[in-house]
């Protein structure tokens, strides 16, 4: 395990953030940790990466306890977080000179890591722009570049792709999936994009500070969000039919959805009403229901 | 040794980030030039009587350009012992900005000693301040050599040991007051405090001897005075031996000094010089003391949560 939570509790004042939450991180996973704004997502990362003490609990990242072995944790894990935190009115270059030097990274050595990451990111026509005449994708480029230049083995995001274009979310999944291909780099994200947490490996759900739901996204999506039946035809039929079969029923103009726990379920309600069925499709359960249902919130609303 | 390296980054990175602020460094370049230039337009004539006032108590009458340079160089000691406190609090503004921007959540996820971090910005203002108050000085210069320039070599090194001194005590002074400062607003506040209270509580707008005892003796007991007396007595005192040469008697040559901070009294007592150092230079060392005591609580508050499981 590359990251072991054990009871861990954070507060402000009588706020609990953090409450009694545990989980684990495999080496190499992409990992999604979920929760509405003020959840207790980015007080985790914080006290993860050293930057928040926390109240109690045990934390362990890349096999040394956080509380004895700050430095070595910190020159193993790379984050970027949510807003920029790099110098605004410094280029690029002297942005990723400055916190390279931080891990003793300097010279030839800087060089070739400043070479790689180009390569990766595509930084050479920014580099020697000030942050601030840079756009939010090129920023955010520059972000990622800094939380790699000292190679780490974690990657902490922390919502990497909120307000950014389709075009550069694009851009900067292509570098995680590469980079976790290549390097077998683990990822931590968080993130209000359910579409993105669809993708990992294993997902946590935090809810005012505690675990409410883990899993892979097939398991949560099996336990939590139901498949929808959506009907284009014989919708007045259809809806009372499946009415008064106690089944959950939504009627929208041009179309009925049947709320359905499962394909199979599916499957023999259009073989035993099959005349309703002529035009119809099925849809799966998605990692919005799951997060709907497991929170009482919808994510894009918070 | 490595981390000696990291010190050296962060300290060329805090100072990057000041000069390349411009409106930060134009702002602190400018305060003291616009003080130079109020201070030459609207009170050069007024020190300028006040001089002739006392030579005419002694039967002597001064060429114009000593007392155009005297008048200079009083108002130039001014300037340089206000501003070295005043541009330290300005220039310190990278490290509330850090605060603010959360930069220095980022530098704490490197692996940096919180009191490296704490040296760093310490050490860029300092320098940042002795390069602002230098190309002060040397503008100043300048106007005294075209008005009148009777400083000797001797006293151009100790203004430039004097101006060392200042900027350390100003930096110091700063790093203090705005450890506790985390706002934009709270930096205004203690900016604004400071450049208008700063100059008249360490006697560098008016002479210590046109305040009333009781103030005067308090003034006397803040150390930020004596970075003004040393300055004016190596601006001065050039002057003051080139008047004596001329002919001023040394009871006129006294008056003078004592009229205008040359000498300073606690009571009837006359400080030496060397007491004046060892005050400023004694405060530089109470300073660094609460400074690197507030860094270590500052740090050990923050490990004490962190061990505390």
């Amino acid at each position: 395990m590359i990251i072991e939570i054990s009871n861990l509790h954070k507060s402000f004042k009588d706020v609990k953030a953090v409450d009694d939450l545990s989980f684990c991180v495999k080496e190499g996973e992409l990992f999604a940790f979920l929760g509405v704004n003020g959840a207790g997502k980015s007080t985790t990362i914080n006290i993860l990466s050293g930057i928040l003490p926390k109240d109690s609990g045990s934390v362990i990242v890349c096999g040394e306890n956080i509380d004895k072995q700050a430095d070595e944790v910190k020159l193993r894990l790379g984050i970027v977080f949510q807003a920029s935190v790099l110098d605004k009115r410094l280029s690029a270059y002297d942005n990723l000179k400055s916190r390279a030097a931080l891990y003793g990274i300097s010279g030839e050595k800087f060089k070739k890591r400043l070479g790689e990451l180009d390569k990766l990111l595509g930084l050479n026509d920014i580099l020697k722009r000030p942050l601030c005449k840079l756009s939010g994708g090129q920023r955010r480029r520059i972000d990622i570049a800094r939380a790699l230049v000292h190679d780490p083995e974690l990657l902490i995001l922390d919502e990497p792709t909120t307000g950014l274009d389709p075009q550069t979310r694009a851009v900067v999944w292509r570098v995680i999936e590469e980079l976790r291909k290549s390097q077998g780099l683990t990822v931590f994200l968080t993130t209000h994009y359910m579409e993105e947490a669809a993708n990992a490996d294993y997902v946590v759900i935090l809810d005012a500070g505690k675990k409410v739901a883990e899993g892979t996204p097939h398991e949560l999506k099996s336990l939590y969000a139901a498949d929808i039946v959506r009907l284009y035809s014989h919708l007045e039929e259809a809806e009372d039919l499946f009415r008064s079969l106690g089944y959950s029923v939504c009627r929208e103009r041009g179309y009925v959805d049947v709320e359905i726990k499962g394909t199979r379920t599916a499957t023999q309600l259009i073989t035993e009403h099959s005349e309703l069925f002529d035009d119809y499709e099925v849809m799966k359960g998605n990692m919005d229901s799951v997060f709907l249902r497991v929170t009482g919130k919808d994510v894009r609303e918070v | 040794m490595k981390e000696f390296h990291k010190l050296w980054a962060l300290t060329l990175r805090n100072m990057k980030c000041y000069f390349k602020d411009k409106f930060l460094f134009f702002v602190s370049l400018i305060t003291p030039m616009i003080l130079l230039v109020l201070f030459v337009t609207f009170l050069r004539t007024v020190y300028i009587d006040s001089f002739n006032g006392i030579f005419a108590m002694f039967g002597f009458e001064a060429e114009e350009k000593i007392v155009n340079g005297l008048a200079g160089s009083w108002l130039l000691s001014s300037v340089m012992s206000v501003c070295a406190v005043t541009v330290a609090i300005c220039s310190n503004a990278v490290m509330i900005q850090d605060k603010i921007d959360g930069v220095v959540n980022d530098l704490r996820t490197s692996p940096v000693k919180g009191t490296t971090l704490s040296l760093s910005y310490f050490i860029a203002n300092f320098l940042v301040t002795l390069i602002v108050m230098l190309s002060v000085l040397i503008v100043g210069f300048v106007y005294l050599a075209i008005v009148g320039w009777y400083i000797p070599f001797k006293n151009v090194m100790m203004i430039l040991v004097d101006t060392l001194c200042c900027v350390l005590f100003g930096t110091l002074f700063a790093g203090v007051i705005e450890s506790f400062i985390s706002t934009q607003g709270a930096l205004s506040a203690v900016s604004t405090l400071v450049s208008s209270l700063y100059g008249f509580i360490c006697g560098a707008y008016m002479p210590l001897s046109q305040f009333a005892s009781g103030v005067r003796n308090v003034i006397c007991v803040l150390p930020g005075t004596y970075s003004v007396g040393i300055m004016r007595n190596h601006f001065m005192s050039g002057y003051v031996e080139e008047l004596g040469r001329l002919g001023l008697p040394y009871e006129g040559q006294q008056a003078l000094l004592d009229g205008f901070d040359g000498n300073i009294y606690i009571g009837e007592t006359q400080m030496p010089l060397w007491s004046m150092y060892v005050i400023l230079l004694g405060t530089c060392a109470l300073l660094l003391a609460a400074y690197i005591s507030i860094v270590i609580l500052q740090n050990k508050r923050h490990a004490k949560n962190k061990i505390k499981s």
